[in-house]
Parts: structure tokens; sequence; C-alpha cells
């Protein structure tokens, strides 16, 4: 990668993630880590130390968790409750599908608001799991 | 009989598959992309689940979320529809894999016949006539010897091809080497294989095919022939009828044939397509389409058969229950597809939302179709918005029924090919029932030139 500054690697990284049908992509590496998503309503991919976006969030900041896959949607354990504060990359579930496990991260911190699906529900593309206030 | 079938697909195929479901009493499964939420084949199923975006490469592509779609619902089948997943091997045999019944002939005759070198080779043994042509061509000087061998003009093609893509005539020695690399890579880039293959171009043929349907033990019936032969410059139908006019009751015999030989060859089950190029008393196999054919309709029309029921019917493992004798014709269908497309513009593809649809109705009216008023026609699929199909006695009663139709049909909003057809039947090619694949492609070149 370009330089060895971390935000123009990151931000390389980002271009090169945006050139792909990658809809989710993790690297580790030396303790620390980069996870880049692609939301499901085909906004820019975010990485959790890229720049902060440009758009005026919402009032409450509240951002929705949504499923990039089709399966069985399964809490983790500790199951995630409603006013949990959650950490950078909490892993809140999984969706089961083909027999693999999916999971289901926070992608920031934040505090869990909703939990929109039920234990063993089955999941479409892009429906809503977790609301997430970033504020 | 199963109890719930997947339906890997949209638009009006979809609805026509969901139909045919619900009158057998088998429930369905409906997949769409987030831009197909509203569409009718979702709000007609039993169930539906969305499996991507817009790009069908991450929807209803989605190999991964469609099958896991079929298992979390619990269904017995899949029907892939056309187009798609419909002639992907693979896809066939993953649904094999996890249980599913996949409604279309078993993997390796998909992937046999998927390749078009390997399809001809296949004829070729069977006896049948193809049209004289080589197996894949891995270098241009291969292709050039093939050339000189055969005599120009030439066309190649891609043996994963399908569509117009990857095809290329070439007129003369001077043209090979460009339409070699361009046909290579437009191949590469469409279907994953850039490999080619060369036949001689036989010219101003009609595009004659047969429907075929095989049960799993061993019976093979012909429902007829269907001239295809109203293509568009890139080979995409516009208009078909069955029977085809002004076909020899040898030429036909010659062409059903070879179809039969063509099916047995395979040991052929479900339904299929054989297409054939026909040039004067000559018949040359094309290639052979395993699923149910956009034009299937006017086929059903004429013998009253329900193509869809039978391929569901078969791959639950039930026997046609009728032979060839009993199977006899009546009258005569057209098939109109309207497109959303300008065919000022080379029929380029026109997205956009249609705000107020109005379709014909009346005796020996079918009408196919997904869309109604305020319906979105997303930038990501085919064109197709509807197959307006006529029935008559007699060809000169279709074609009267299906104009009266076409200037009932209203659809506003996106541009359409309706003007386009009225057009075709109102000339005398038409009537007489004397056009080959390059009549339309002429009447657009005379239209451009007023």
């Amino acid at each position: 990668m370009p330089g060895n500054n971390v935000v123009e690697r990151v931000r390389a990284l980002v271009q090169t993630f945006l050139e792909t049908d990658l809809v989710r992509l993790r690297i580790e590496r030396d303790g620390g880590h980069v996870e880049l998503r692609r939301r499901a309503s085909s906004r820019l991919a975010t990485a959790e130390t890229a720049e902060p976006q440009t758009q005026a969030p919402p009032a409450e900041n509240l951002d929705e968790i949504k499923s990039d896959l089709v399966g069985i949607f399964r809490f983790s354990r500790p199951a995630p409750v409603v006013g949990d504060l959650l950490d950078s990359d909490r892993e809140l579930a999984y969706v089961e599908a083909l027999g693999i496990r999916n999971p289901v991260r926070s992608i920031g911190s934040g505090r869990l608001v909703s939990v929109c699906c039920d234990d063993g529900q089955p999941v479409e593309y892009g429906q809503t799991l977790f609301e997430v206030s970033r504020t | 009989m199963f109890k719930k079938v997947l339906i890997a697909n949209r638009g009006e195929i979809a609805l026509r598959i969901n139909r045919a479901c619900r009158e057998l009493g088998v429930k369905t499964v409906a997949i769409f992309s987030e831009p197909d939420r509203e569409s009718l084949h979702v709000r007609h199923a039993n169930e539906a689940f969305c499996v991507g975006p817009g790009p069908a490469a991450r929807s209803y592509l989605s190999i991964p979320n469609i099958i896991s779609t079929a298992l979390i619902t619990h269904c017995d089948a899949v029907h892939p529809g056309y187009g798609f997943l419909a002639e992907n091997a693979r896809f066939a045999q993953i649904c094999a894999d996890h249980g599913l019944a996949f409604i279309g002939p078993p993997a390796e005759v998909i992937a046999m016949m998927g390749d078009k070198a390997t399809a001809k080779r296949v004829m070729r043994e069977a006896k049948v006539e193809t049209t004289p042509g080589t197996d894949i061509l891995e270098s241009v000087d291969k292709a050039r010897r093939a050339a000189r061998d055969l005599g120009y003009p030439v066309l190649l093609k891609a043996t994963a091809g399908g569509g117009g893509k990857g095809m290329r005539v070439v007129a003369g020695p001077d043209e090979l080497e460009r339409a070699f690399n361009s046909a290579q890579n437009e191949a590469e880039a469409s279907f994953k294989d850039g490999r080619l293959y060369m036949e001689k171009l036989i010219v101003s043929p009609r595009h004659i095919e047969v429907q075929v349907l095989g049960d799993n033990f061993g019976t093979i019936v012909l429902l007829g022939e269907r001239d295809c032969s109203v293509q568009k410059p890139s080979h995409q139908k516009l208009i078909e009828e069955a029977p085809a006019a002004n076909l020899s009751d040898k030429g036909r015999q010659s062409l059903l044939a070879m179809a039969l030989r063509a099916a047995q060859a395979v040991h052929y089950s479900n339904a299929g397509t054989l297409e054939f190029l026909v040039s004067g008393d000559r018949v040359y196999f094309m290639e052979m389409n395993t699923r149910i054919q956009v034009e299937h309709p006017v086929t059903e029309m004429v013998y009253n058969i329900d193509l869809v029921k039978e391929q569901i019917r078969i791959a639950a493992g039930e026997p046609l229950g009728y032979t060839q004798a009993d199977l006899k014709p009546r009258g005569h269908a057209i098939e109109c597809r309207i497109n959303a497309e300008d065919a000022s513009n080379n029929f380029a593809p026109a997205a956009g939302t249609v705000t107020n649809v109005v379709f014909p109705g009346g005796p020996g009216i079918r009408v196919d179709t997904h869309i109604y008023s305020g319906a979105t026609v997303p930038p990501y699929y085919d064109s197709l918005l509807a197959k307006i199909v006529a029935f008559g006695e007699t060809r000169e009663a279709a074609i009267a029924r299906m104009e009266r139709a076409l200037r009932e049909t209203v659809i506003e909003g996106v541009n359409t090919t309706i003007a386009q057809c009225l057009e075709v039947l109102a000339t005398d090619a038409f009537i007489k029932g004397r056009y080959t694949i390059d009549f339309l492609p002429a009447l657009m070149r005379r239209d451009d030139a007023a």
C-alpha cells in the first residue's frame, strides 16, 4: 500500500474494497484491525478508522445494523439487551446460513436501542436486526 | 407432488410459475431484489424473501442466498424460470446436493447442452445435422485455417454464449483477427469463458425451434415448432408464432424428426427447446435451451397444454401420461414481446415508472405480465414488460386479433415496442409469412433511412 501513514493506507483499502463485490472485509495485524462493511442500502462502505462521514447524521444518530444475507438469526452469548453499552466490535448475534455462522457485530461503539429480531427467526437480506445509538 | 417451490426468478415468468404452482396446490416462495420489493410476483407468492440489492450478481444470481431461502422456508423444489440460473449446471447440482428438486433437466444434461461446441459434437454423433463448423479454436491461426476450409462468410461464437454476446460475423480474412480478439474479450467478460468456435454463416436463414417435453421414464414428446425469425439486430426475439408459416410437410417432418433424435440422444427430461436454422430445405441444429422459453405461450395456446405445470409434474416424478399421438395442435398463435425499449434508438433499454397501463382482452387474447400502474422498471434486468399472445383459428385471424389487441394496449411512462410490433405485422413479408432473421434489421435500416 502507498506510504506508511495509516489514514492513507485505509483510504486506499476503502477504494480497493469499493471496486469489488465484497460485502465485508476484516484485516487483523499487529494487534489492530480494520473492518469494512458494505451497507445493504448500498451507501459507501465505512471503515472504523476512515474519515468521518460528511452527511449530517440523524438527530438521534440511530444506526441500523442489517443482515447482508438470508438465514436464521441467533443471539450470541451473552445475548444483547436493550440499553447495553457496546464497545467497538462486539458480536451481538449471528446469521446461520448453509451451516455457516456469519457474525453480526456492533461495528463501532454505542448504546443498543432496539433488538429487532427474535432468536431463531428467519431473516432476509437488508432486514434490520438491531438499532444502535452512536451518540 | 411438491409441497412448496421456490421461484428463483422475477418478473412475468415468476408470476407465471406462481400461477402454475397455485393451480397444482403447491405453496410458493418468491425471492426478490430490493428494487423488486413491490413486484407482483412478490405479492402473489405465499412467502417472499429479499435476497440482495438491485444488481443481479448480488441478488437473482446469489446462489447462497437463494439456497438458504429455500432451506429455511422448507421448500421441496426450485423452479429457475428462464435466464439467471436457469441453465447453470452448478446451481442445478447445488440444489440436488441440498435435497432440493431442480425443476429442469439433470445438471449433467444442462452442462452438456450449455457448452455450445460440445452440444454440436453430441448432435453430430447422433446424426443430427449441424451448421458446418469447428470445435474450440485455440488461436487466431487455427481460426484462419478453419475459415478457409469452411469458406467465408463465417460466424465466430462463444461456446458459453447466448443472447448474441461473443458473436461476430466475419466476411473475409482481413476481418478475422480483430473479430476473433473482440469476440473472445466479450465472451470472457460476459460468461467468464472466452473460448470460441466457428460456423459457416448460413445466409438469411429462418430461426425455427421445436418444443420438447420428456419425463423421467423415457417418454419424449414434441409440441411442434415456433418461428422466431423476427429478431432484433442483437438476435433477441420480438415476435414469435406457432406453427411456422410456409413450412412444407416434408420440411416439418424433417425438422421434427431431427428434434426427436436430438432429444433422445441426450435422454432429455423436463421442458426444453431445440433451435434450428432453416435455409430452403436444409435444416441445421443450432443449440438446445434446457429451460422454459419466453415464447412458450404460443405453444401452449396451440396445444392446450400448460408447459410450466408439466415441468413441475415431471420434476415431481409423475409420468407425462400421454403420447405423441395424443397431441393434436389446433389453430395459430402469435406472441409480441412488449419491452421497455426505445425502438427509434436501436432498442436501447428504457427504465422508469409505468404511470398508466391498460391491457387488451376479448376472445383469444392472453397477456403474461408483471407490470401494473405505478410499477417501476428497474435498470438492472431485461426490459420485458409483457407478452401479448393472440390465438386464431387461422394465421390470418391471429394476425388480425393481435393488431386489435396491440391497438387496445396502453403503457405510459416508458417507451415500448408496441409500435414496432404493429409495423412488423403490417408488412407484406410478415403477412405472407416469408421472412428470415434479416427481416427486422432490414426494416429498421429502412426506417432509419426514411
